[in-house]
């Protein structure tokens, strides 16, 4: 039982470290959810602290309303890229 | 005949005389071509007749501004001006300074705000008086104004006697009516949704729900800073968009609140618009290329800070650009310059009787001072920026809530600057 406090508290403590480090250089997952989230606010765990690209700047951590969204888009290429327009 | 002979001679130096009168009221009725005293709703009278007049063609994303700015400086008693306006599409607006296109300039009714004395009551509410425009010779505007980068309309160099500043930024949002359950939109939807279609997408298995009526697309002319501002967003160009184009906001909205499918209905406007609808539509929170989550212009669905906006999270926003007439070197009307240092939070002198970087903030656009991103072109990628002086705590207490420590004179700030009565980060 120590054992598992002990795990989940060494769990929790990376999660934390690498979540939102101050290094600016986070690159977790692209989204914190498999599905639709929501709206949530607070600070988000795949965000940058001290943003200095335009990709940080976008994805820079904020305590900003943020809504995850994952639709389905068919056309999409595999990559995620656009196919040419009409 | 001995009579008849002089009586011939009045005759014809009658009609001379009444040629020349004609003529005389055709030359005045070229230059003033109404009547109607300026100051009152009845209008329209002379835009001539008004006390130092400055005439301005804007976007009609500027109304409220024109409405506001110009109500304040009827009353500025350290210079008092008329703003004398007209609104048309940016790229327009950019063509008639860069050319003088059309070459009979304006000729459309003007629009100015009435002085506290005219109408007490008026406010950006409120229907602005009007005046006819002085069509001999054809009149020009002391300032033009594009919503939005002026090379998303031409790659033009301006003209050498054209200054162009750059004044508060302007957001631009996807509304649908009040009473639907989607929140946010991401850049890839849009880029099918818009560059595609609805029908076409459901022909290729592809809907977009619940965008799935080709019929409540509502957009805007090729020629405003609204579609062009969201066409650099999202990657397609504007002639390539699907939807019907209107050409106000005020119709965008029409359409939006009338729709015969509300559920399936969206359409662009400015930020500024849908602030004042927030009871009747609702603002999609928008997910940029690249981004892993989509945000309101402002830091929640019911704040008014335009936060994300000012700090890169939302990214479809574009500065106002500002164009002045110039001898090369100096302005033309330096009254003209006074009222675009102005509206670009620059400081001007005499000081006004207001703060204008307040007004500026109060009909939804954000100063320099409070923006901490910038780009470069429209829809470009955005970087940091640092504004000369910060402005975000009392711009902040302007459209929401600050959380800013206040200041005065004998309570100075822990850290920070004491200006405008709050602690400023520099």
């Amino acid at each position: 039982m120590r054992a598992l406090i002990l795990a989940t508290i060494a769990a929790l403590a990376l999660a934390f470290v690498t979540g939102c480090s101050d290094d600016g250089n986070n690159s977790g997952p692209k989204d914190a959810a498999a599905i639709d989230a929501g709206p949530s606010s607070g600070p988000d765990a795949s965000c940058f602290t001290n943003p200095t690209t335009y990709n940080e700047i976008i994805n820079a951590c904020t305590t900003a309303q943020k809504i995850y969204k994952h639709p389905n888009l068919p056309l999409l290429g595999s990559a995620g890229s656009l196919p040419p327009l009409p | 005949m001995l009579v008849a002979a002089p009586r011939l001679l009045r005759c014809t130096a009658m009609k001379r005389l009444v040629v020349i009168a004609l003529a005389a009221g055709l030359m005045v009725a070229g230059s003033r071509p109404s009547e109607a005293a300026c100051g009152t709703a009845a209008g329209p009278c002379n835009c001539s007749d008004l006390p130092n007049p400055i005439y301005l063609q804007v976007g009609d994303t500027q109304l409220n501004l024109m409405k506001a700015l110009g109500r304040q400086l009827r009353d500025n008693t350290a210079k008092p001006i008329t703003l004398v306006w007209v609104t048309s599409g940016s790229c327009a607006n950019i063509d008639l300074m860069y050319h003088h296109n059309p070459q009979a300039g304006i000729t459309a009714t003007m629009s100015y705000a009435p002085s506290q004395a005219e109408a007490a009551t008026f406010t950006t509410a409120s229907t602005p008086f009007t005046c006819t425009p002085t069509t001999t010779p054809a009149l020009f505007p002391d300032i033009g104004n594009s919503a939005l980068f002026n090379s998303a309309c031409t790659q033009e160099t301006p003209p050498s006697k054209l200054s162009l500043t750059i004044g508060p930024r302007q957001g631009y949002v996807l509304a649908m009516p009040r009473g639907t359950s989607e929140t946010a939109i991401t850049a890839e939807e849009a880029y099918f949704l818009f560059g595609f279609g609805p029908t076409m997408l459901q022909a290729m298995s592809a809907a977009i729900m619940p965008w799935v009526d080709e019929g409540q697309l509502w957009i805007r002319l090729d020629s405003k800073s609204t579609l062009l501002a969201w066409a650099a967003n999202i990657s397609v160009p504007a002639a390539k968009w699907h939807g019907t184009k209107l050409n106000g906001s005020a119709d965008v909205v029409n359409a939006l609140l009338t729709s015969a499918n509300p559920a399936a209905a969206i359409g662009i406007l400015g930020s500024e618009v849908y602030d004042n609808l927030r009871g009747s539509l609702t603002v999609m929170a928008f997910r940029a290329f690249g981004q892993y989550a989509a945000y309101y212009p402002d830091s929640t669905a019911t704040s008014r800070d335009k936060k994300n906006l000012r700090d890169g999270h939302y990214t479809v926003w574009s500065p106002t650009i500002w164009m002045l007439n110039t001898d090369g070197t100096n302005p033309v009307n330096p009254d003209a310059k006074y009222v675009v240092d102005m509206i670009a939070g620059h400081p001007v002198t005499p000081a006004p009787t207001f703060e204008p970087n307040v007004t500026v903030a109060g009909v939804g656009l954000v100063p320099d001072c409070a923006m901490r991103v910038q780009r470069t072109f429209e829809g470009g990628p955005l970087s940091l920026y640092t504004p000369p002086t910060s402005c975000t705590c009392r711009y902040e207490a302007t459209v929401d809530a600050s959380s800013c420590d206040t200041c005065s004179a004998t309570t100075p700030c822990a850290t920070g600057i004491c200006r405008d009565g709050y602690c400023e980060e520099f």
